[in-house]
């Protein structure tokens, strides 16, 4: 019996993805005022800007119920006795516990397993994509672990923002602290190190931060998958994307969207990379 | 939702024992935040301790009356106080019950008005109180809730709802009020905790159980941006704080008030509240025998609570450290001019070193930035070709390792710093950052001290005087117009950014319009204007 593989959608696998690979997605919530939104579910990531941009009070994202979480395992339940959950890294959000204390409350017997990926946006899909391809070949729910394990330290992300408003005003901050009150326009570029939003480096304008991206990528020596992901520029992701690719002709590039959950805490034009690979 | 017309005591209960346990998932946040009166990470903790008395206590109410819960409540958190903040926090609950006595149920409007009672009780039990901490907080958010009340709804939850707001606002605006909040770039932690605890009361309304279970309390960004590394910057100064001292006098006809008085000269941070059988006291003092001998003939003494400070301080700094990037190199800068040293220090620069042209800082100067920075590796950067060989002289001079990269302008400087990588080692970090610098033009605009014949070029005293990368090219009547000229001599077709740092002297119009005449001309580039305050340069521009 195939292994079932369950995430939350703060890993922006995309949609046509998770149905080819049978990946149960979770949304978590977003809200604007007395709005109650699901994450890719009652909006769409272009919904959520063109709603951000308007609205005068910020976002927040929360996870509405554990009833959410066990009814999704229990329906899973019902065609095979093996769930894997890759959940967004603990430290930046409840999915975790969220996903383990539901696991207490299924009311169909059924093994599951969860773990927290250290990862959010692609680094964490990458890593969901590459379990639900493993499971759709027949891997066990241990050699899944094990799999799962053994890509956390593999995949790497770098993102270049417009602002580090969102990310402070929705305490997800961390250590990124460090780039606030810059005096100079710059464009930081974020990453995610230990589970929590880390300061990789600055440059002084969009052009210098998309070649960064494209630096950090290059700086790889073997790629399994990687993904481009966008808020609200396309264009540029796509030229990086091209760009990418006649690097990497025979490797597999994503071409995401940020969640409106992200997007919440990146804001609007956040331009991100993130790769499953090797280094040196 | 269906409106909550009133609450009773049992209400209460419950509503402050789930704001304890909301409390209790931030402290370890809130402790992080504590730098006022002194940094010593505690505040979380006490408060909620604090809490936890109080709640305790609430459950040996005889009976479910507001007022008889309330009572409890305040006796419980005045036997449990800890720190400043939980003192005054203890005072808050002794406003309540005071405004609360009597009642069974309550409404909005009279939560309203307990608050408000609250608000005065507190600011009462301190002998010089302080704005922009939970003293602001408390009072705010009292106003705001009786605001709500009195012309919009007294229902409780709305009225509660306004109070979490007015108080989430208030934090905000902490550092604005209290300089050293502004310091370090933190909210004020006692207020912070007193907004957690009025937000975990308000979810607790709501009945948001699981958002109480599965959320974390919110930690409220200061309205002001951080602009200085300030835990190193706090850490700098050796202060002795001595002992935090907490107990508790039982005895008869007490006076908090004359005892207030009697111990303002033993210490700081002098909180004395209570009753005539029971007055809690809290001071900061060095010496905590003293103290203690003069209240003993009093009464009794209950709950004695000394800490040390200093080793306090030590371990918030350790604390600190674990919420910023582990910055193993450590980058001092000289810069002249006030605007320049707030961009260096913004873009993570640790130490500036006041100078520049013609005010060349001492090799002593630099050493003495070097040994204060908490670092072992230093990367300096001279920002000037006069100061290049001042700063290779250092690295003979200090146990620590020193990489000087040798920028000679501050564009360069500004270059560099933006390429520190903060994963990377010290070799990486001087060999990028030399690369940064070679990648940028600078253009510096200046009046001539003298007049004389320089580069083919006939110069008169007080003439405006540009240099593109350290030649002379361009002489002028007016500032602006030479740094037009010399940025006619720059291909910029193949520039992105440019950044204009006017100095001291110049007006911020005449600065404005040469970079709006520029983003006319040029609408690719990313034009910036910056006041740099830099003396002696009218303009430093970057050309990148």
């Amino acid at each position: 019996m195939t292994v079932k593989i369950v995430t939350d959608s703060l890993g922006d696998v995309p949609s046509d993805v998770a149905e080819e690979l049978g990946i149960t997605i979770i949304p978590l919530n977003v809200r604007f005022g007395e709005g109650i939104y699901r994450d890719g579910v009652d909006l769409t990531t272009e919904q959520f800007y063109a709603k951000l941009l308007k609205s005068k009070t910020l976002p927040t994202t929360q996870i509405d119920s554990l009833g959410v979480f066990v009814q999704a395992y229990d329906k899973l339940a019902e065609e095979s006795d093996e769930i894997l959950v890759i959940a967004n890294s603990r430290k930046m959000s409840a999915s975790y516990e969220a996903m383990v204390e539901a696991v207490d409350k299924m009311k169909r017997p059924c093994r599951v397993e969860v773990i927290d990926s250290q990862w959010a946006i692609m680094a964490q899909g990458l890593i969901v994509i590459a379990a639900a391809r493993a499971a759709k070949k027949g891997a066990s729910i241990e050699e899944l672990m094990a799999l799962t394990r053994k890509n956390i330290p593999r995949a790497d992300t770098r993102m270049a923002f417009d602002t580090l408003e969102y990310l402070e005003e929705g305490g997800r901050i961390g250590k990124a602290r460090a780039f606030l009150g810059s005096k100079l326009r710059v464009t930081p570029i974020l990453g995610i190190k230990e589970g929590e939003v880390f300061p990789f480096s600055r440059e002084h304008s969009r052009a210098r931060a998309i070649d960064h991206l494209y630096y950090f990528a290059t700086s790889f020596s073997h790629i399994d998958e990687m993904a481009v992901e966008h808020a609200t520029t396309p264009k540029e992701a796509d030229a990086l994307a091209k760009r990418l690719k006649s690097q990497f002709p025979r490797t597999k590039i994503y071409r995401t969207m940020v969640s409106p959950v992200i997007g919440a805490h990146v804001g609007p034009r956040v331009l991100g990379v993130a790769v499953l690979g090797d280094r040196g | 939702m269906a409106p909550t017309k009133s609450i009773n005591g049992q209400d209460l209960r419950e509503m402050f024992a789930a704001a304890t346990t909301w409390l209790e998932k931030s402290s370890a946040d809130i402790d992080a935040l504590n730098v006022f009166p002194v940094p010593d990470g505690d505040t979380g903790t006490n408060m909620l301790l604090t809490m936890r008395s109080t709640v305790e206590e609430s459950q040996l109410a005889t009976d479910h009356s507001a007022s008889s819960v309330t009572k409890a409540m305040a006796k419980g958190a005045l036997v449990g106080a800890r720190g400043n903040s939980g003192v005054i926090l203890s005072q808050i609950f002794n406003g309540l019950s005071q405004a609360l006595d009597g009642k069974d149920d309550i409404n909005g409007q009279e939560l309203a008005d307990a608050l408000a009672k609250a608000s005065t009780v507190a600011y009462a039990g301190l002998s010089n109180p302080v704005e922009g901490t939970i003293l602001t907080v408390i009072r705010e958010a009292a106003e705001a809730s009786q605001a709500h009340a009195d012309t919009v709804s007294d229902d409780v939850v709305s009225v509660v709802e306004a109070t979490v707001n007015a108080a989430k606002e208030s934090v905000a605006k902490t550092p604005t009020l209290l300089p050293v909040l502004m310091e370090a770039g933190v909210v004020d932690a006692g207020g912070q905790g007193l907004y957690t605890i009025l937000e975990g009361v308000l979810h607790y309304l709501k009945g948001e159980v699981e958002q109480l279970k599965l959320r974390r309390p919110w930690m409220v960004a200061s309205s002001v941006p951080l602009t200085a590394k300030a835990p190193q910057m706090v850490g700098a100064e050796e202060v002795p704080y001595g002992y935090c001292t907490n107990f508790v006098i039982k005895g008869e006809g007490l006076n908090p008030d004359k005892l207030r008085k009697r111990l303002e000269k033993r210490g700081q941070s002098v909180i004395v509240v209570g009753d005539d059988s029971a007055v809690r006291v809290h001071i900061h003092t060095l010496d905590p025998g003293d103290v203690m001998s003069r209240v003993v003939p009093l009464g009794t003494l209950h709950q004695i609570n000394i800490r040390n400070m200093d080793e306090q301080y030590r371990d918030f700094i350790e604390m600190q450290k674990e919420r910023m990037p582990a910055v193993e190199v450590a980058i001092v800068a000289v810069v002249a001019g006030e605007g320049l040293a707030n961009v260096f220090t913004s873009l993570g620069a640790t130490f500036i070193v006041p100078g520049g042209q013609t005010m060349n800082p001492s090799t002593k100067d630099l050493l003495q930035a070097v040994d204060v920075v908490a670092s072992e590796k230093v990367i300096i950067l001279p920002n000037n070709k006069n100061i290049v060989l001042t700063a290779n002289q250092v690295q003979s001079l200090t146990e620590k390792t020193i990489e000087v990269v040798p920028t000679t302008t501050i564009p360069q400087g500004v270059a560099a710093l933006l390429a520190f990588d903060y994963e990377a080692d010290m070799e990486t970090n001087a060999q990028n950052m030399n690369k940064a610098k070679d990648a940028v033009k600078s253009i510096e605009v200046t009046r001539a001290v003298r007049s004389t014949r320089l580069g083919g070029l006939d110069i008169k005293k007080h003439q405006a005087i540009g240099f593109l990368n350290g030649d002379l090219v361009a002489v002028g009547d007016k500032p602006d117009a030479v740094v037009q000229d010399v940025l006619g001599r720059v291909n910029l077709d193949e520039v992105e950014v440019i950044t204009i740092y006017y100095g001291d002297d110049t007006a911020s119009e005449e600065a404005e319009a040469v970079g709006e005449n520029l983003d006319k001309q040029h609408p690719q580039l990313q034009v910036e204007v910056v006041q740099g305050g830099q003396p002696y340069y009218n303009y430093i521009v970057s050309v990148e």
